[in-house]
């Protein structure tokens, strides 16, 4: 399955995102205590679920801007995405009935 | 028969062999501090009987690797014996020894067990300055032939270096000899506050928190790039850059075995580590007397810890994002420094009091003002 071409993720604004010297980062809950580490690439990714941009936005980003791109990039996008919803740091905005 | 594998919450995955009471060097920094064993005098060491019921023992409880150190593990005089048990047994091998006595036929023997793991003190790269921390002459060439006898047998030992005032210079020399020698990876180890290295701390002969911060970051972002060897620093989870771990030539971010991991003393006794030569509380049973299924199950200390990690764990280590990785750093030294298993492990306490603990691993982030935030 391809990236939506709708859906605009969005992070969870209670997720805390702390940028480290070499462009790596943490994923903080302040919640739970959990913390995730990020690529540079997934900060990269991160900043842009701010839900006005779909993940064919981001794709697009992420060609224009990082070197060496993939080809299966769609595939790590749709995965990367799909297991910050699963671990409940990103979601989508509800529809409206 | 297959042995049967229970299933169990904590299995005992590694046991870590203490196999003397003696060693050969007598190294100034010592954290064990054993006694200086030369041609003149032994002491004991554990009985190869006592080993092998030990493992007997321990395989249904889920046992699959054994850490040989001492003392001096090749000091043991049934070391051969203990080796082919551990090899019928497929058990991994990991150990530590100072080299002095590797000779090709046991560096064989220890090629022969299932992924064998073999870490070799080399504290620098000229006889003056090893010989001053390791106390004995003769011992940095002996030392050196027992690295290449572990070549020669195909195994790529880690070199292990404690880095203090005295040889800290000579880092970047020893990742050069240990690349000429053939080695896999250098590690280099903080000297910790135990036994004759708390001595040692307590004399000013060690390096400054600060410059063990600094050094730490030159390991980790300048002389890494610098070999293809794997370089190893000592420092908490939290000084580790994530690039470090996870990144393409990372080497992981593991969590601390404490849980699965019991000491065996050269005397029979069960401990949480080493650190029971003394600590004397932190002996859990005896090998002689005590069925070892009871003591892991039922320890009163494991229970604990069980419990308790890592939500338990006090001051800069109960405020820390990769505590449940980090588990404390080191139960057993953070016990022997306070008596409580939950304190802080020192040295991220130091940086942290002088405002060099990283702030983005932190779970609340103090700002110039003083005001916390997260």
């Amino acid at each position: 399955m391809g990236v939506a071409e709708k859906d605009k993720p969005i992070a969870n604004p209670l997720i805390v995102l702390r940028e480290e010297f070499d462009d790596w980062a943490i994923l903080f809950d302040p919640d739970t205590g959990n913390a995730v580490g990020l690529n540079p690439v997934g900060v990269f990714i991160w900043k842009l679920l701010d839900g006005s941009h779909t993940a064919e936005d981001i794709l697009k980003k992420l060609r224009e801007s990082c070197r060496n791109v993939p080809e299966e990039v769609e595939d790590h996008l749709q995965d990367f995405i799909q297991s910050l919803v699963e671990r409940g740091l990103a979601g989508y905005e509800a529809k409206k009935a | 028969m297959a042995e049967k594998k229970e299933d169990r919450r904590f299995s005992l995955n590694q046991i870590y062999f203490y196999l003397t009471e003696g060693c050969n060097l007598r190294c100034r920094h010592c954290w064990i501090a054993p006694k200086y064993q030369s041609e003149n005098n032994s002491y004991p060491s554990l009985s190869s009987e006592l080993f092998r019921a030990i493992i007997k023992q321990a395989k249904p409880l889920g046992l699959s690797g054994v850490k040989l150190t001492g003392g001096e593990p090749l000091l043991h005089p049934q070391i051969h014996e203990i080796l082919e048990e551990i090899r019928v047994h497929d058990l991994r091998l990991t150990v530590e020894t100072n080299g002095v006595l590797c000779t090709e036929g046991l560096a064989q023997k220890m090629a022969a067990c299932k992924n064998p793991f073999v870490a070799v003190s080399l504290d620098a790269a000229d006889a003056e300055t090893h010989e001053w921390v390791r106390g004995v002459s003769g011992s940095f060439e002996a030392a050196k032939e027992g690295l290449r006898n572990l070549v020669e047998a195909d195994l790529r030992p880690q070199v292990i270096m404690t880095i203090m005032p005295g040889n800290k210079d000579q880092m970047e020399a020893v990742v050069h000899l240990a690349e000429l020698l053939g080695c896999g990876s250098v590690k280099f180890n903080i000297l910790q506050p135990i036994a004759r290295g708390e001595k040692m701390h307590e004399e000013g002969q060690t390096l400054g928190i600060e410059e063990l911060v600094e050094v730490g970051e030159w390991v980790e972002n300048v002389l890494s790039s610098s070999t293809n060897l794997r370089l190893y620093y000592s420092h908490p989870l939290a000084f580790r850059p994530l690039s470090r771990m996870f990144g393409d030539k990372g080497d992981g971010c593991g969590v601390c075995g404490i849980l699965g991991i019991l000491g065996v003393l050269a005397d029979g006794s069960y401990a949480l580590c080493g650190i029971g030569e003394t600590v004397p509380e932190l002996i859990l049973g005896h090998a002689a007397k005590d069925d070892l299924e009871d003591v892991w199950d039922r320890a009163p200390v494991l229970q604990e810890l069980r419990e308790g990690l890592p939500q338990r764990l006090e001051g800069i280590c109960g405020q820390c994002l990769m505590q449940s990785r980090c588990l404390g750093n080191c139960i057993a030294e953070n016990y022997y420094r306070s008596q409580s298993l939950w304190a802080p492990f020192w040295f991220c306490e130091e940086t942290h009091k002088r405002g060099l603990f990283p702030g983005s691993r932190l779970a609340l982030q103090r700002s110039r003002s003083g005001i916390a935030s997260q």
